[in-house]
């Protein structure tokens, strides 16, 4: 086998061609990554709560919450159900809930949809991870909201302290800002469930329930008399259901960021045959020598390939380490079931790994093999002529 | 000119390297031309709107609450209005598929009058009119799942709790950049339905409501004025044009479109570095015959005109073929019906064609800089000795 | 002849194809050489001595005929079996030198040693031994650019011989040098040939190189048209 620093030190003797290439496949790479990271943090972005015993109930029909609810008498004679989970301060973990989807303000001018959500206290027990970060809870009936701190600020008089305005009648002073384990009420501003009602002057109905069975085997009989019993009939999901139901709308994020990939991959590969066709031909001399002193075709061959890899490897790891600056930021889009903002963050998890280390290869090895393949075929009498 | 035949037998001497930098730029070109139609197909849209003389009230709460039905005779009797219709957005699901297109209730016997763009023949707009269960399907939805006028057309609810079984009454026509594959019916068949099985619930909701103003009214004072009238009721309105209305979406997306304006420019900035790699290759090859150019009289800046127009004239190929294939490429073969009802329509606007088309040129241009640059300083003596 | 013989070329016959049509570059060609000789190649060019050369060194095939080198016919082998044989049997000199640029003088020492079954320290020791004989103690670390191109070429010749093959090709060793390099290269070449006993054949314009071979063979299109010794030369023209 020809040594690997071989090709190291070939790739710094033309570290000009060397440099420009890791420059276009780094930024192809870092693209691609921001696009993946994107999908992810889209994802968890859209997780609820996470927990298997978790259930939120629907009106018959609705695919999601912002679907139209139904009656709070169903829902206040949920707390009764047999199997409901209890904690010992706040009781039973049913919580009603109650949204509002304005159209609000970014602090860029431009407008969305946002959710407001109405809860009862017990419903932060049924968050993952809820905790207020800065300021404190709200207290009820009183008017006040806490926002999501990834979504503070990101919203006109959304930061602690601000009061915000949502329409003619309806504004609420920010006391706090909460996180919930980077699920979807990271997306947003929550207030006391009776203000809100009216607010709205919605007396009278829910948009959905979250409820926590005591156990595997409450759950599925408390999802039975939600959906059969005469007194209820409506939809009770499972919220990692509903969460895989949610997140159905990322697949087509995922494929569209997918086919991007590809094309980038491609692109990238024309440009790293094109630098190792390079190669090959200004070093025909030394292959011949090589082939003369008894190195093998194959062994040529994974030579150029290697340095391909090599080189195309160099881009991949800057484009992937471009991407640390964007870890910390967060951003908002439209979630496509609800057409309601979400608060994203940078994910950079497994899948952008993933992403960013099958484009290399794909790079190294299918842009290298061709020039590769050419170093192996040529003659070794006429190259040891050529100057 | 005179130098044309010397640039092209430049590119042609090594074409697996000429081929393969068309090839990156093409491919690359190609991707971004998809990715900025994303952003401006909407803003196409809202543009070609301008001055359809239709406005658009919704709640100025957002599209979950209430604009009550009484407010369309309202509206629809204020001085400059012509037509008014509800737009209720329906959401059902059809044979399993969820929201596989887009299903409105709106006024039969007013719509075809605001949607002026829409055409379907007299007899079949009167049997829709006729039928309270008739509906009126897009003409690409009709081809694409055979669906032929006396159809049934069963939409189960999933916003509202009455199913809808329809039957196909007419087929619409549309231009290019308007879904061709709506369904409409009579909204007042939902509200009965309701009425009648539901108690009422969730009924009497118009959804928005799409106006017809007379030509030569001022579409902003008819908004303002809507919107005064609602301020102090229970539901109060927000008005605006029907560009605006459609612009309203690309904001939806948020920052997404920053992401994607953002990948675009690193395509594009990744090309420069591979096709001036690409160049300087090429002019390392030459040196000794650029230097023999220069020997025989060639000026600096004829050399440095030579490179550069190579560069240019590759990346322009590959321009020609990434953005102005793609726009070719969409306008023949539709990929709508692939994207399960995310892209109603989709297109490849002329304005971005060209914009990619243009990129590619500076492309070459950038990318030439440099090695024209190296080119043309070459000193004689230096480049005829140079053994590469 | 009491030497076992290294070379044996049995009615060679070697044809190029250009458009179509056989060019004949070597035909009918008959040869042997003993173990331990220097032989010269020498004629006017396309007279067939690199293309000879190289069916002996095994770069190329014959058309017709054998190639028996060290008691194997190589004209039977297959590229695969051939470019191993190369590996483990022939030591190669080039006009160029063909070093490789990004490798130090020790690295492309070692570079034929990667092929072989040896250790890196055994590598180590070897190369520094080869480079030694041919006097370049000290330039271990240096790479090629920093060399003169007489010492390039001694980098070359312990590539060459750091491997102990049967047999050394050199193809116009001195073409490339000036008259001071070029003599201590064919000193280089005349010790090998006379303290370390190894067969070389040698292409080369030079008559000054030839002189220092044991054994003159002239080529003219495509056959042999002298075979003489050294002694034998000297006698016919007449210098003592």
């Amino acid at each position: 086998m020809v040594p690997i620093k071989y090709n190291t030190r070939n790739l710094w003797v033309r570290r000009g061609t060397t440099l420009m290439t890791v420059a276009g496949t780094a930024l192809i790479v870092w693209s691609s990554c921001i696009l993946f990271s994107m999908v992810e943090g889209l994802q968890q972005s859209l997780d609820v709560s996470g927990d298997p015993l978790d259930l939120i109930i629907l009106r018959k029909g609705s695919t999601n919450e912002t679907d139209g609810g139904f009656e709070l008498d169903k829902a206040d004679t949920m707390v009764t159900l047999k199997g409901v989970a209890t904690d010992p301060k706040l009781g039973p973990l049913v919580s009603r809930e109650l949204l509002n989807i304005p159209v609000m303000e970014r602090a860029n001018g431009s407008r969305t949809n946002l959710i407001i959500r109405g809860l009862d206290p017990v419903g932060r027990l049924l968050r993952r991870d809820f905790q207020i970060v800065a300021g404190r809870d709200l207290e009820l009936g009183k008017g006040e909201a806490i926002v999501s701190e990834r979504l503070a600020g990101r919203f006109k008089n959304s930061n602690l302290g601000d009061t915000l305005k949502v329409g003619e009648k309806e504004s609420y002073r920010v006391v706090g800002l909460f996180r919930a384990g980077g699920g979807s009420a990271e997306s947003e501003i929550w207030v006391d469930r009776k203000d809100l009602e009216r607010n709205l002057s919605r007396e009278g109905s829910v948009s959905s329930v979250q409820i926590r069975a005591a156990g595997p085997t409450d759950f599925e009989s408390i999802k039975t008399v939600i959906t059969d019993d005469a007194q209820y009939r409506l939809l009770a999901l499972g919220e990692r259901e509903y969460y895989a139901k949610q997140t159905q709308s990322t697949t087509f994020l995922k494929v569209f960021g997918f086919v991007i990939a590809v094309f980038l991959t491609i692109g990238a590969m024309f440009a790293a045959a094109n630098t190792m066709f390079g190669a090959v031909a200004s070093r025909t001399r030394e292959i011949g020598t090589m082939r003369a002193l008894g190195f093998s075709k194959s062994s040529i061959l994974f030579c150029f390939l290697g340095e391909s890899v090599i080189l195309c490897s160099i881009g991949g790891i800057v484009g992937l380490l471009a991407t640390l600056p964007l870890q910390a930021l967060s951003f908002g889009t439209v979630n496509s079931n609800t057409f309601t903002e979400i608060t994203v963050n940078f994910a950079f998890g497994p899948l952008v790994m993933i992403v960013a280390f099958s484009m290399t290869l794909a790079m190294g090895v299918l842009g290298g093999f061709l020039p590769a393949w050419k170093a192996t075929d040529k003659d070794i009498i006429a190259s040891l002529r050529e100057l | 000119m005179k130098y044309l035949g010397y640039v092209l037998r430049n590119i042609s001497r090594n074409p697996v390297r000429s081929l393969l930098t068309i090839g990156s730029i093409s491919v690359s070109l190609f991707l971004m031309m998809i990715m900025l139609s994303f952003l401006s197909v909407n803003s196409e849209v809202s543009d070609s709107l301008k001055g359809s003389n239709r406005i658009i009230a919704m709640s100025s709460q957002g599209f979950a609450a209430q604009v009550p039905i009484r407010f369309v005779d309202e509206v629809g009797s204020m001085e400059g209005v012509t037509a008014a219709s509800p737009l209720s957005w329906y959401g059902g699901k059809y044979q399993e598929q969820e929201m596989p297109f887009a299903q409105f209730g709106i006024y039969p016997e007013k719509i075809f009058d605001i949607w002026d763009e829409l055409t379907i023949p007299e007899d079949q707009k009167k049997a829709f009119i006729d039928d309270p269960a008739g509906c009126v399907i897009g003409f690409k939805m009709a081809e694409e799942r055979n669906i032929k006028i006396g159809d049934p057309m069963p939409l189960k609810g999933t916003i509202y709790p009455f199913d809808l079984n329809l039957t196909v009454r007419g087929i619409y026509k549309s231009p290019p950049d308007r879904d061709g594959r709506m369904c409409i019916f009579n909204w007042r068949f939902l509200e009965e339905g309701l009425k009648k099985d539901f108690q009422g619930r969730q009924a009497g909701n118009a959804g928005t409501v799409f106006l017809k103003i007379k030509s030569g009214t001022d579409p902003a004072q008819v908004c303002q004025k809507i919107d005064a009238s609602t301020i102090n009721s229970d539901t109060p309105t927000r008005t605006q044009t029907e560009d605006a209305f459609v612009a309203q979406f690309a904001e939806l997306w948020g920052d997404m479109r920053l992401m994607i304006s953002a990948v675009g420019l690193a395509v594009v900035v990744s090309l420069i570095f591979v096709s001036g790699n690409a160049m300087a290759m090429a002019m390392r090859e030459r040196t000794t015959e650029i230097a023999i150019l220069k020997a025989i009289g060639f000026t600096n800046g004829k050399v440095l005109g030579m490179v550069l127009s190579e560069a240019v004239f590759v990346s322009t190929i590959g321009g020609m073929i990434g953005a102005l294939g793609c726009k070719l490429l969409f306008d023949v073969f539709d990929i709508s019906p692939y994207t399960a009802g995310a892209l109603p329509f989709f297109f490849i606007p002329t304005k971005t064609a060209l914009l990619g088309f243009g990129t590619s040129i500076l492309i070459g241009f950038l990318s030439g800089l440099l090695p024209a640059f190296a080119a043309a300083r070459l000193g004689v003596i230096q480049g005829l000795r140079k053994v590469v | 002849m009491s030497a076992p013989l290294a070379i044996q070329i049995h009615n060679v016959t070697k044809e190029y194809k250009r458009n179509g049509q056989a060019i004949p570059v070597l035909s009918g060609l008959n040869l042997n050489v003993n173990q331990g000789e220097f032989l010269a190649l020498m004629g006017p060019s396309g007279s067939g001595k690199t293309t000879l050369l190289n069916l002996i060194a095994g770069l190329d095939w014959a058309t017709a005929g054998d190639v028996i080198v060290d008691g194997l016919n190589i004209s039977g082998l297959r590229e695969k079996e051939l470019t191993r044989w190369r590996a483990d049997h022939i030591g190669f000199i080039f006009q160029m030198y063909n070093l490789i640029p990004v490798m130090t003088a020790q690295e492309n020492v070692e570079l034929p040693l990667l092929l072989q079954p040896v250790t890196r320290n055994e590598r180590r020791r070897r190369a520094a031994t080869a480079l030694k004989i041919v006097g370049l103690e000290g330039r271990e670390d240096h790479y090629p650019r920093q060399l003169s191109g007489g010492q390039e070429q001694r980098v070359a010749i312990a590539r060459a011989i750091v491997t102990d093959p049967a047999l050394i090709v050199a193809d116009e060793p001195t073409g490339d040098l000036d008259r001071t390099s070029a003599e201590e290269i064919l000193g280089l070449l005349e010790t090998l040939h006379r303290d370390l006993e190894k067969t070389i054949v040698m292409v080369t314009h030079d008559p000054q190189a030839a002189s220092k071979a044991s054994r003159l063979l002239r080529l003219d299109k495509g056959q042999l048209v002298g075979d003489e010794t050294q002694a034998e030369a000297r006698n016919r023209m007449g210098v003592s």
